[in-house]
């Protein structure tokens, strides 16, 4: 779709691309938005509106390289949507695909190892994001923050800058298992509500590594080379 | 039924094509020493031999279903019923080969995703956690093979992480379950 700025429908955006109706949520927009502006709706939510179209803009566009990262909007803000963000994984997404694969073990053929080893497989995947969670928590967040309030801090150590990681490399293998590999019988509707719940965090951790990538690592480079006080 | 037969007067030859053809193309072929051999040996995807030994034992060549290659450092007419592969080098003989046995292997990739028994082994040492250099190692094969084995893995199965390579292992009986 095209580029979104301070004039663009939020209804547009959300029935051109569903899937951002997570981020929006993100920022405290639910549905339900009438045919408000973007710049009605920051207004009336107390947002940036150059922040969240960005954040939209490099969600939804493989191709959209954000500008003015440092003066356009502060860490404080990109800090705030990423733990958002890590949060609904945490407490909505992981637990629901847990929820549902544990359902589908329980209603299939016992002794159907296939999908227990899948679910192991899960469990590795989870506890790899659940670290990446909290070193985003324990460590870049608060060094990105003070490095913006301009106090001392300790340098973070370097980082593959890649739209890609293992996480996603894991996630797309848990996605051909279930695609490829899948044996024996089990519940058809619980298959593919546990497939599709694994697409959805796959596809919002690759939109999301871009924000990461493009908007965040750039505004600590940027910071990093400012004197410190 | 065996994949490829190399039937040739020359044993070092034999034994050097064998090599060739489990390097370069995953090929596992069997060696025979005589036509009594071969026939036991039946039907097979490939028979592969040399102008010598083919022209000295016709009756046990043709006819078959087997695709029948005939290497040969001559220029020899042929009709098209069997393929002839005439060349100097090693080099042309492995490019030649490669046209043969891509194809083959190619058809085969299409027609099933299950992994090769080279390719098993490969497998099982990758999710044991051997790097590259020691599956060549253990396999005796090189380095290159085996960056070829596990593109090939990666492709058919669509999975490509080490931990996820492992449950897959385990799922199919490769490696037993931790």
């Amino acid at each position: 779709m095209p580029l979104i700025d301070h004039n663009t429908k939020i209804c547009d955006i959300v029935i051109k691309e569903p899937s951002t109706v997570t981020v929006l949520n993100r920022f405290g927009i639910t549905l339900g938005v009438g045919d408000k502006t973007v710049a009605t709706v920051c207004n009336e939510h107390g947002i940036n509106p150059d922040f969240l179209a960005t954040i939209l803009n490099t969600f939804i566009n493989k191709e959209y390289f954000p500008e003015r990262i440092i003066d356009g909007f502060s860490a404080d803000e990109i800090v705030s949507y990423l733990s958002k963000t890590n949060a609904y994984y945490e407490h909505y997404q992981l637990p629901n695909i847990e929820r549902h694969f544990q359902l589908l073990i329980s209603k299939s053929v016992p002794h159907n190892n296939n999908l227990g080893l899948m679910l192991d497989f899960f469990h590795e995947v989870k506890q790899e994001l659940m670290s990446r969670i909290a070193d985003d928590r324990d460590r870049w967040f608060p060094e990105l923050l003070s490095k913006s309030r301009k106090t001392s801090c300790n340098a973070i150590k370097e980082v593959n800058d890649n739209d890609t990681d293992s996480i996603e490399d894991k996630i797309d293998d848990l996605i051909s298992m279930m695609v490829i590999h899948l044996q024996g019988d089990y519940d058809t509707n619980l298959g593919v509500a546990v497939l599709f719940a694994i697409v959805s965090l796959k596809n919002d951790i690759t939109q999301n590594n871009r924000i990461r990538n493009r908007i965040m690592r750039p505004m600590h480079e940027a910071l990093s080379q400012q004197p410190q006080l | 039924m065996n994949q490829c037969v190399i039937f040739m007067n020359s044993a070092l030859e034999a034994s050097g094509l064998k090599h060739l053809l489990r390097e370069q193309f995953d090929v596992q072929a069997l060696i025979v020493p005589n036509a009594a051999q071969l026939n036991a040996a039946g039907d097979v995807d490939t028979l592969i031999t040399d102008a010598i030994t083919f022209a000295a034992n016709v009756k046990s060549m043709l006819p078959r279903q087997s695709r029948t290659i005939i290497l040969t450092h001559e220029a020899i007419a042929n009709d098209g019923s069997i393929t002839i592969i005439s060349y100097k080098t090693l080099d042309e003989l492995t490019v030649k080969l490669n046209k043969l046995f891509s194809k083959q292997d190619d058809e085969k990739a299409v027609a099933s995703s299950t992994l090769s028994q080279r390719e098993v082994d490969v497998l099982r040492l990758v999710v044991s956690g051997c790097i590259n250099k020691e599956i060549a190692d253990r396999l005796g094969i090189s380095i290159n093979t085996v960056l070829t084995h596990r593109k090939n893995i990666t492709a058919k199965l669509g999975i490509k992480s080490v931990s996820g390579l492992s449950f897959y292992a385990m799922m199919n009986g490769i490696v037993a379950p931790q």
